[in-house]
């Protein structure tokens, strides 16, 4: 019994500290956003490096908590879905990790009119991913709540979808002083951005069908 | 030769150990939230304790249904049974322990010219009705209380799954206790009226005969749930578990609360001393209960597609279950009195309690063989036991030590 107990304690730790670290990247992001299009590349520098350790202990979380979860046999019956949810999320910090180090290693050069149009990219695409962590925190607690939490997540996601389109048009709209190439490589980092709330959309759909589950 | 009549009984407490056990744990070990060892330890100690503490109750009121009175008869009778359990199970019908004996002590009554006595009768067909509707009620109740536990108290769904499987553990052994204290009286009752062995000194407390023959039978069904019921356990668990976790506590518990209510002379004796009406302590169906526990939950979640074949299927063999059983152990009795000569019983000499008197009455040296054998076996399964706990605390050590390493190379 001790060591149910243990064991419990344990997992419930490792999964919430998997949450922090999730939520602590998407912040991350935005902020390492705001710093690049500050042109502060020592912030941004910094940011990539706290998004790194982030990235590698969340990773390390999801290896222990699918470990605890098969060898203790905890949650027989969802644990597939549970594991499948964290490395979804997962998924979200590591995009995350990838976009700012191709950011750092491409230094695309974004026009400054286009700074707000990024800016609220970022912004919005963040807060699609940032509403999933309580609405998968409250899977565990209150799976009655966790459909209306996600109500948020879609709604970031399609406004995401719209600022996305709206920022594409603007470059190769509205910026006949860039050539095809520079455009190409801003709708690349456009479509990076964008890909945090489709992977958040992903992980909410997946949520969405557990908690129905569990609540049966 | 009186040993080798008991192997009769003790091959229907292994059947029934072996299928029965999985009413009792297999949501458990079917989701694997308990191992199959720990869960055949902890149901093997609790059956032999419900039946040799509590067993008596349901083994009377089988003994008033028909006192067989010759040990031949009382092989005979198991035998029938067990053979039309097998080939019920062979054909995959719903079948029931508790109706097959039942059906083929009616068949010795009819062939030992003994009347059936209408009111026990009706009493034992009663509680074949009011286990599965009863069991259905419990499912509902507890299932609405457990339900409304979970909403309010927000407990984290990790810790309120440890939560489940302490109370999978806990139901499981309550289950098995009751499963021993109800069904011995399936396996050893028809054996009860024609033995009568010397008391069994163990020092700190004393075994009668009845509650020596249900020791024998509580290890025929443990060695049953220990050699076969593993896959039973696996195959109709995961069944049961597709409700949900707590759903089948609640099924475990239900069937648990049944099967006792109607095997505790207690509980019996507290309600006419308060002016209620007496318990039947009667055998009944763990399977058939579980059933109306599951349908009760399905009800109360507003499942419209109740299997109405599977009611009609149950309902079919509170019939056919005793009617063939009745008829087997008929023509088995007649074979074994008029073929081998054996002494299968005769028209009782009813005392003024209503039970035959005594046919068979072993010496000294029977008891004395039994004691050793008893002895023996009970030895036998706790060194089993402590070799399972020294496998598993091993088992632990090992896998504690692979963790540490695997997470050791990681750094």
């Amino acid at each position: 019994m001790a060591l149910f107990t243990r064991t419990t304690k344990k997992l419930i730790l490792s999964i919430d500290e998997f949450f922090d670290n999730i939520e602590l990247g998407i912040l991350v992001f935005r902020e390492a956003i705001k710093a690049y299009l500050n042109r502060d590349f020592e912030a941004y520098e910094r940011h990539l490096k706290k998004v790194d350790t982030l990235e590698g202990n969340a990773d390390k979380l999801q290896r222990m908590i699918e470990s605890d979860m098969i060898t203790h046999s905890i949650l027989p019956q969802h644990r597939a879905e549970v594991t499948t949810l964290i490395d979804k999320m997962d998924e979200i910090i590591d995009n995350i990790k990838k976009s700012l180090n191709e950011i750092f290693t491409e230094m695309p050069e974004i026009p400054e009119k286009l700074n707000r149009d990024f800016i609220t990219l970022a912004e919005e695409s963040a807060n699609a991913a940032e509403e999933l962590i309580p609405a998968a925190r409250a899977y565990f607690k209150a799976p009655y709540t966790v459909r209306e939490k996600l109500l948020k997540v879609y709604y970031f996601e399609s406004e995401t979808d719209k600022l996305s389109l709206k920022t594409k048009k603007r470059i190769f709209q509205d910026t006949p002083e860039l050539d095809l190439a520079h455009k190409a490589h801003l709708r690349f980092i456009v479509h990076h951005i964008e890909n945090i709330s489709d992977l958040a959309q992903r992980a909410a759909d997946l949520l969405s069908g557990m908690a129905i589950k569990i609540i049966m | 030769m009186i040993f080798f009549f008991l192997t009769s009984g003790l091959f229907l407490g292994w059947s029934l150990g072996a299928n029965d056990a999985s009413n009792v744990f297999g949501s458990a070990v079917g989701s694997k939230m308990i191992s199959f060892r720990k869960a055949a330890i902890i149901a093997s100690i609790f059956v032999i304790l419900g039946a040799v503490l509590q067993g008596a109750g349901a083994a009377n009121t089988l003994g008033k249904l028909g006192a067989v009175n010759a040990i031949g008869g009382s092989f005979t009778l198991a035998l029938a049974a067990a053979l039309v359990i097998y080939v019920m199970t062979k054909f995959s019908l719903p079948v029931s322990t508790t109706q097959a004996i039942v059906g083929a002590i009616i068949g010795w009554n009819f062939f030992t010219g003994n009347a059936t006595d209408p009111g026990t009768l009706s009493k034992i067909v009663g509680t074949w009705i009011s286990g599965p509707v009863l069991g259905g009620i419990f499912g509902i109740l507890l299932f609405m209380l457990i339900s409304w536990i979970k909403k309010i108290s927000k407990v984290h769904l990790i810790k309120f799954e440890s939560y489940i499987r302490t109370g999978l553990i806990i139901t499981g052994a309550f289950g098995a206790f009751s499963l021993g204290a109800n069904n011995i009286a399936n396996v050893m009752g028809v054996f009860v009226p024609a033995f009568n062995l010397q008391p069994l000194d163990l020092g700190l407390f004393s075994l009668s005969s009845a509650q020596q023959l249900f020791l024998l039978g509580g290890l025929a069904i443990a060695t049953g749930i220990i050699t076969y019921s593993k896959k039973v356990m696996e195959t109709i668990g995961s069944n049961i578990v597709e409700l949900s976790s707590e759903a089948a506590m609640v099924v475990v518990l239900a069937q648990s609360l049944v099967l006792f209510i109607f095997s505790s002379s207690a509980l019996s004796g507290f309600f006419v001393r308060h002016g209620l009406p007496a318990i039947p302590m009667v055998p009944v169906s763990s399977s058939q209960v579980i059933v109306g526990a599951v349908l009760g939950i399905g009800i109360y979640k507003g499942i419209r597609n109740i299997n109405f074949r599977l009611l009609g299927q149950i309902a079919a063999g509170w019939i056919f279950t005793p009617v063939v059983s009745g008829l087997i152990a008929f023509l088995m009795l007649f074979f074994i009195k008029n073929i081998f000569n054996i002494d299968v019983g005769h028209k009782a000499d009813i005392s003024s309690t209503g039970v035959a008197t005594q046919a068979v009455l072993p010496d000294a040296a029977t008891s004395e063989l039994m004691k050793l054998i008893l002895i023996c076996i009970v030895s036998a399964g706790i060194m089993a036991g402590a070799y399972f706990l020294l496998l598993e605390r091993k088992k632990r050590r090992e896998l504690k030590a692979s963790e540490e390493k695997f997470w050791k190379n990681m750094k």
